[in-house]
């Protein structure tokens, strides 16, 4: 019979919630705002500027300037137009200040973006300076960096009487290739793009989710506070009913958000934006993100069956979304050192452990028995937390006005 | 039969409800009246089953009351509201399902309530498109919806206009007359003494009077006669026997010294004017209730 009760609760909050026009919307703008955050930046800063750029030099010494004109001359875009031409601007009729002024003005006058100025070029206290009107972009600069200092060293060298292989050899830079390697033999190499998707976008998307239908339970429920609908409500069913109702109403909710999101996620896997290594591991995280869909609702009820206008519940709803953002800001240190102790640590506490298990099943290997052991601290966790707000909201959606103690809450999860 | 017998109810140190007892029976519609912050509402909230009294029991049909007699109970709370962005319909169909009612009995039941009350147009609209009347019909229409046998109605009349609140009153006359058990909690006396066959008063948690209605009146009734009368009545208010008078022109209000009756009245008067009409007075429920409450609070 209350099967029948809890059913009935959670396909009307389902089929209420769904019809209308928010949720709709933020179906559809939640992943378009994650896409644009994940992509929009790596376009940036990967897009280039497809000029050629004059760039001066001075060089008192005058060991660079054909040096750096040749190594330059590899830099070019696809249609083969170079990315720089350098410009000498050394003059040795003029005094040092002068050219550093003739230069300037060039520079205001438009005619080179920026010069390099090599000062004390044969000394130890030699030092590279780019001037120009603006803040170069990054990988322009880099580029002119990593050159002058081989020109700088090779120059060294020379002098010291080293031999043109040795020379190479200084010269050749060697990249750490990352290999993630598992148990069973397979190999990967981690990419950066591949992590970020399938575990950053996931804890990103349960928090938008948990937060967003959060916001939603509780504005229901002041509302239904308000008008004392709940009063009918709980005339006709037990608080526990309606709690496990709305709870599972709203995680259904959350499934379709997420089969949807899965769909637009797996078609743009189709055009290539997201790898499809990022849905590698799809099962054991989606029972993660359910579990930890549902603990976080379950607090979200209890703590919003307290307040009874819509200002606390704004305050309230706020307050819980922070604490819930929390695991999406650990997630970023523990994306760089996935096997600290504090992290194995917060895989075990409840509250972290849906987001930390999510980012770690896609950056190191994770042993059988502590998906298990994390799993049912998690199931555990939640039944724990139904109970707690099962008590609470018994008694909190029948008070009004002033907000309870923490003295009272206690009391009332201890009452009978 | 509803049985509620030494109902007391604390909330920490604060006594809401003092040791109540009443009983509803069939064919009788009972009143719980009360002012403001008397204790109805917990009173209404206990038979509800909502909250656990501290002490004493509530009997349906000779058993205590708990959930299995969820679906026997129908409850219209004072304040107002439904799910505004829903569909009438819908909010009908849901209040109907979480009374454990079969979607085909419910559709009957809705459309045969829907045409009742007049809303036949409405079926298809949201809440909030609808004036406040029809939405307290919806209301009502939940309330009843799964034909409870005990119906608990705060308030029902208030934001009625006279047309429709007469149309409720005759659902609940004939509700009352198929047996259904009917506690009504209002703060309108006329609607209340027209209704209802006995009443239950309580002030600050206790009883102050409870009854039926004639009996109350009677026990409440007052040296009180009407006179419309043609001729001089200014030498009424000088009568050695009369308490207290409001005279106009060619009617007074007369409240007589209680070893007094009313027919000794007359006499004493009936030469000296024409008496056109003569009455004596029932004390109306609204009068008994502001006098009894008045002299309860002043007792403390």
């Amino acid at each position: 019979m209350t099967i029948l009760k809890t059913l009935a609760v959670a396909k009307w909050e389902y089929f209420e919630k769904i019809k209308t026009k928010a949720f709709i919307i933020s179906m559809v703008i939640t992943p378009l705002i994650i896409i644009a955050f994940a992509v929009l930046p790596s376009m940036l800063s990967q897009q280039e500027d497809e000029s050629t750029k004059i760039i001066g030099i001075i060089d008192s010494s005058q060991n660079y300037f054909q040096e750096l004109k040749n190594e330059l001359t590899k830099y070019k875009f696809k249609n083969d137009q170079p990315n720089f031409v350098l410009q000498n601007l050394f003059d040795s009729s003029l005094k040092f200040e002068d050219l550093k002024k003739k230069a300037d003005k060039k520079v205001f006058d438009g005619k080179i973006q920026g010069y390099i100025l090599i000062l004390n070029p044969r000394t130890d206290s030699l030092k590279f300076e780019y001037r120009s009107k603006s803040i170069g972009s990054f990988s322009d600069l880099n580029k002119l960096e990593n050159e002058l200092n081989n020109i700088r060293i090779k120059n060294y060298l020379t002098s010291a009487g080293l031999s043109q292989n040795i020379k190479e050899i200084v010269n050749n830079n060697s990249e750490l290739a990352q290999i993630i390697i598992e148990e069973d033999g397979k190999e990967s190499s981690s990419d950066f793009m591949v992590v970020f998707f399938s575990s950053f976008i996931f804890i990103i998307l349960l928090m938008m989710m948990v937060i967003y239908s959060g916001q939603m339970l509780v504005r229901s429920l002041v509302e239904e506070k308000a008008n004392r609908l709940i009063e009918i409500l709980i005339s006709s069913c037990t608080p526990e009913d309606l709690l496990t109702g709305k709870i599972l109403g709203l995680s259904l909710l959350g499934l379709t958000q997420l089969f949807i999101w899965a769909m637009i996620g797996i078609t743009l896997a189709g055009a290539a934006v997201i790898p499809y290594t990022a849905f590698e591991n799809i099962l054991p995280m989606l029972i993660y993100f359910i579990l930890g869909f549902l603990l976080y609702t379950t607090i979200f009820v209890g703590v919003g069956s307290i307040v009874s206008t819509e200002q606390e519940a704004q305050q309230v709803t706020s307050y819980l979304s922070l604490i819930m953002m929390l695991p999406v800001v650990i997630a970023v240190p523990a994306i760089q050192n996935p096997d600290t102790m504090l992290v194995k640590i917060l895989s075990f506490f409840p509250l972290t452990t849906p987001s930390i298990m999510l980012l770690r099943f896609n950056i190191s290997e994770i042993s059988i028995p502590e998906i298990f052991l994390t799993i049912s601290i998690l199931i555990l966790s939640i039944v724990l937390m139904i109970y707690i707000s099962s008590k609470i909201f018994r008694i909190g959606i029948l008070s009004y006005g002033k907000r309870p103690s923490l003295k009272e809450i206690s009391r009332w999860i201890k009452e009978k | 039969m509803l049985k509620v017998e030494n109902l007391t109810k604390k909330f920490n140190d604060i006594v809401a409800v003092n040791d109540i007892s009443f009983r509803l029976s069939e064919g009788k519609m009972f009143g719980l009246l009360g002012p403001n912050g008397a204790g109805k509402t917990t009173t209404i909230r206990t038979v509800l089953n909502i909250i656990k009294p501290t002490s004493g029991t509530v009997r349906f049909k000779d058993k205590v009351i708990n959930e299995e007699f969820f679906n026997v109970i129908g409850y219209l709370p004072e304040e107002r509201g439904l799910y505004k962005k829903s569909k009438v319909l819908d909010v009908i169909m849901y209040f109907a399902s979480l009374k454990n009612m079969s979607n085909h009995h419910a559709n009957e039941a809705a459309n045969h309530w829907i045409n009742k009350l007049d809303l036949s147009a409405l079926k298809t609209k949201r809440i909030e498109e609808l004036s406040k009347g029809n939405q307290q019909k919806i209301q009502f229409i939940c309330a009843v919806i799964h034909n409870p046998g005990l119906l608990i109605l705060d308030e029902p009349f208030s934001g009625f206009d006279p047309i429709n609140q007469q149309i409720i009153k005759d659902v609940l006359l004939s509700f009352s007359n198929s047996g259904k058990l009917i506690i009504l909690s209002t703060h309108q006396m006329e609607t209340a003494e027209k209704l209802c066959s006995e009443i239950l008063l309580i002030n600050k948690g206790k009883e102050v009077c409870s009854g039926s209605i004639s009996e109350i009146k009677r026990k409440f009734a007052s040296n009180n006669i009407k006179i419309e009368f043609e001729g001089d009545g200014t030498f009424i208010k000088n009568m050695s026997f009369v308490k207290s008078v409001d005279s106009y022109n060619n009617y007074a209000e007369i409240q007589l010294e209680d070893s007094f009756t009313p027919s000794e009245f007359l006499k004493a008067v009936i030469d000296k004017i024409e008496v056109k009409h003569f009455s004596i007075v029932e004390p109306t429920l609204n009068k008994i209730f502001i006098d009894v409450i008045k002299e309860d609070s002043n007792k403390k």
